[in-house]
């Protein structure tokens, strides 16, 4: 299959400390170009174990990833980081900016590594802020702004060097309701303009059900996955039962 | 679970920041420990109570225990910094602002007194080897061992009452609105330095000045004494201040615009520095002047201890030299008589017998050209009849070269001058050499001078000794003075001033590095976690490094370069002072610390490095 993307293979990861800690127990999953994916679970069900072992953090016990054709674990240190600039674009829940920078400097953080010229990095920056609405922010430090706001920044770090597969860890975990709306529009929106894959973990149906597919991870190994049809709101339904028979997601009163 | 068992597992369960506010604690003390030892040997009482050395040894403890004082005030401030986030907490949960005093100051007394008792614990146990080296540096044999209770009970209630002191002082400081902004905003904007550049300008120039007028001996300078230097102190203080400030201020600014900056990791690195650049500005400004102080305190005083013996050879040219008033032949035959019999049984040595007149009131010495010559320690000259020659009468002042012309001795035109004194320094101001037949004219009374140079005369203080207690000095009837007991007095006030250096450069140097590692510690759980971030962002662990390696060099070495700027700035301003060997000696030395820096450097970076990775 040459469309796909990210190709794992019986993916195992253990903990070994006092007590050795299965966190996956052998994971298949392939992910195809332009496709958007939520990944779902309870808590401690191993899938943010799930995505570090994808984003190159956490080094897989067991099982294989492809990346791009790529195998990250046969890279070192200054290899994975290259790879870890060009192919992939990450967002997490905590925003991870560099406070001592600006919001434009935050933005071109990964580009300053890879001799590009000023010109070329002032053309993509504009690209990227015009794209994402945020050019007023440029000047700002990152302590002067909202988490919304924030988390658009760490979004335009993220995909300004056109990456081939973007992670989000919980992206939306620290916002308010208003500006989850307006995050996941634009996750929607850049798979769809820029064509680039994402792979995100969330633990809100909502959120999931901007994907066009999720799967549910419980307990290690991959227990159900769910396309998403012509309708959103029958799709987060159906996220919303698999939540309930896994044991998490509505609460019944 | 009491409040004291909070207290106590406060301290053990965060070793990490109490333990260099410990050590710094236990070094300060264990130096004034060792100085107290010395300082009130009972000995040193029996000897003489207001000897050279035991008064220095007073002071040296005195201002020990001064910058201990500053020192551990300090190591406080860095420290209850580190903890205002934990004390936030415990705030939030309900303590009042009395029972966060209480809290610290009883964390803080049981600090001190644990560090006051393993001071003294190893005070004790380095002391014996300390009054070893302090016995043979010092060349003072009377420095036995012995047990030093009152030197434990001085050390026990000044630091008691310092850290009573400080600490009370210091929770009187711990402010709410602080802590409560810091629980609130993990991170927040440092203030940033204002530029300022009409007082770095304005503080440059006035030190500038200042440090022209004492160069150059002004008389304002001496009208104000001391106080003109304190002044000079302080400015210099402040002109190195605005000078590390402003310049950090200005190589950011200049920095962020260059085209470079987008390149690689200069953009992490600068904006760090941008952003702490305050704190920064600071660290460098105290290392810097710590740096100073430890310059000073080795080469300086090393140099000097070096130069003893040609200090001492200026001062007093001649092994002995015995001179004899008028009217004193008969005993000063017997003397000589003495002297040559006790030197023949040394060794070889030469003698030279030579005579002047003197005009007493002026003191103003007359010697003809054959006595001049007579003497060995200067280049013979010769004279025609109507011609005359200076001399020095005392060291490092250059002698008048025209009031021969107040005495009716002819028309006499001057032709040269000796510019070192060529007798002993004193004894008169200067010496007008004239022509044989001139000098026989003059009718003041005569002077004999019997001068004696021996081999090797560095090694024969016993000789000196056997002399100088057989043949003291009368006043008006004869004089002795021997350069090799002024050279053994001066080596052992040397000695002590460079041992008294050496350990305030080590106390120095240790507040120094301390400084430098309470700084880092502060800032390392926020520097772990941004380096996680941009990890993922794609920064390999080399990169990583690079900034590390830049920041830590610019905290270590920017303080040494700039000391060392300033050292040789004024090194070089006092080059009418100072002899080559002194260039030297202060290269080699600052060679030493260098390797020392870059040494501990890599120590550092390598902790830091691990600390910030795992």
């Amino acid at each position: 299959m040459t469309d796909t993307i990210l190709n794992v293979n019986q993916l195992q990861k253990e903990y070994s400390g006092e007590i050795t800690y299965k966190a996956l127990k052998g994971i298949d999953f392939k992910l195809k170009e332009k496709e958007f994916v939520a990944v779902m679970g309870p808590s401690g069900s191993g899938k943010t174990t799930f995505l570090n072992c994808i984003s190159t953090i956490d080094r897989p016990s067991n099982g294989s990833i492809i990346i791009n054709s790529h195998d990250p674990y046969n890279l070192n240190d200054d290899e994975l980081a290259k790879f870890r600039r060009t192919e992939l674009g990450f967002v997490f829940q905590d925003f991870n900016l560099v406070h001592t920078l600006t919001v434009e400097e935050n933005i071109l953080l990964p580009l300053t590594l890879d001799s590009i010229s000023e010109k070329e990095m002032k053309r993509r920056l504009e690209e990227t802020v015009d794209f994402l609405g945020i050019k007023e922010l440029l000047k700002k430090r990152t302590f002067e702004i909202s988490g919304g706001q924030k988390q658009r920044v760490a979004i335009a770090r993220a995909v300004i060097h056109k990456p081939t597969l973007l992670l989000a860890d919980e992206p939306t975990g620290n916002l308010d309701s208003k500006s989850v709306n307006s995050v996941m529009t634009l996750f929607e929106s850049i798979n769809k303009t820029f064509n680039t894959a994402i792979l995100m973990v969330t633990h809100d149906a909502y959120v999931a059900s901007f994907a066009q597919r999720v799967i549910f991870i419980q307990d290690g190994i991959l227990y159900n996955e769910i396309h998403r049809g012509k309708n959103k709101q029958q799709f987060y339904q159906e996220i919303m039962d698999t939540l309930t028979f896994l044991g998490g997601g509505q609460h019944e009163f | 679970m009491n409040f004291n068992h909070i207290v106590i597992q406060n301290i053990l369960r965060d070793k990490a920041t109490y333990i260099s506010y410990f050590l710094s604690s236990v070094f300060s003390i264990v130096i004034f420990f060792l100085f107290s030892t010395i300082a009130i040997h009972p000995m040193l009482a029996k000897l003489d109570p207001t000897s050279t050395l035991g008064v220095t040894m007073v002071l040296a403890s005195f201002f020990i225990y001064i910058f201990s004082f500053v020192f551990i005030i300090y190591s406080l401030f860095a420290f209850l910094k580190k903890k205002s986030k934990t004390l936030g907490t415990f705030m939030m949960m309900g303590a009042s602002m009395k029972q966060i005093r209480k809290m610290v100051f009883r964390e803080n007394m049981i600090i001190a007194g644990v560090a006051i008792l393993t001071a003294i614990v190893c005070g004790l146990i380095i002391a014996p080897l300390f009054l070893m080296a302090a016995k043979k540096i010092l060349r003072a044999e009377i420095f036995g061992m012995y047990i030093p209770i009152q030197a434990i009970l001085i050390t026990f209630v000044l630091f008691s009452l310092l850290f009573l002191i400080v600490t009370k002082l210091m929770t009187r400081m711990i402010k709410k609105e602080e802590i409560a902004q810091l629980l609130k905003a993990d991170i927040t904007q440092e203030k940033l330095i204002k530029p300022a550049p009409f007082k770095l300008i304005a503080s440059i120039i006035v030190s500038v000045f200042l440090l022209f007028s004492m160069i150059k001996e002004m008389n304002w300078v001496e009208s104000f004494g001391i106080i003109s230097y304190v002044a000079l102190f302080i400015i210099l203080l402040l002109a190195i201040y605005f000078t590390v400030t402003q310049g950090l201020l200005l190589a950011v600014r200049v920095w962020q615009k260059q085209p470079s900056y987008f390149r690689k990791t200069n953009m992490l690195f600068v904006s760090n520095l941008k952003a702490k650049e305050r704190s920064h500005a600071h660290i460098i400004y105290l290392l810097t002047i710590l740096l100073l102080g430890v310059f000073v305190c080795t080469s300086v005083l090393y140099s000097s201890y070096y130069n003893v013996e040609e200090k001492t050879e200026s001062l007093y040219p001649y092994s002995f030299q015995y001179t004899s008033y008028p009217g004193n032949e008969l005993q000063a035959q017997k003397d000589i008589a003495f002297i040559e019999e006790t030197l023949d049984k040394t060794g070889h040595y030469e003698a030279y017998y030579s005579s002047f007149k003197s005009d007493d009131k002026r003191r103003i010495g007359f010697m003809s050209v054959t006595n001049f010559n007579q003497l060995g320690q200067h280049t013979p000259i010769t004279l025609i009849d109507n011609e005359y020659f200076v001399a020095a009468g005392h060291e490092g002042v250059l002698p008048n070269k025209e009031s021969i012309h107040d005495y009716p001795l002819g028309n006499l035109e001057y032709t040269g001058m000796e510019k070192s004194n060529i007798l002993t320094s004193g004894l008169q101001n200067v010496y007008y050499i004239v022509p044989d037949k001139v000098y026989e004219t003059i009718g003041y009374p005569d002077y004999k001078i019997f001068a004696y140079e021996l081999d090797d005369w560095t090694n024969k203080v016993h000789v000196a000794q056997t002399i100088s207690t057989k043949i003291t000095i009368e006043p008006d009837i004869r004089l002795i003075a021997s350069k090799i007991e002024l050279y053994e007095a001066e080596k052992f006030v040397k000695s002590i001033m460079f041992f008294i250096g050496f350990m305030l450069s080590l106390i120095f140097m240790s507040a120094a590095m301390s400084i430098l590692y309470f700084y880092i510690q502060t800032s390392l759980e926020q520097e772990r976690e941004k380096f996680s971030g941009i990890r993922k962002v794609g920064f390999s662990i080399k990169e990583l490094t690079s900034i590390v390696t830049k920041e830590l060099a610019t905290l270590i070495f920017i303080p040494f370069a700039v000391a060392t700027l300033i050292l040789f700035a004024t090194l070089l301003g006092m080059h009418n002072h100072i002899s080559l060997a002194f260039y030297q000696l202060t290269a080699i030395g600052l060679s030493l610390f260098l390797l020392l820096f870059i040494i501990s450097f890599f120590f550092i970076r390598r902790g830091y490095l691990n600390k910030l990775l795992n």
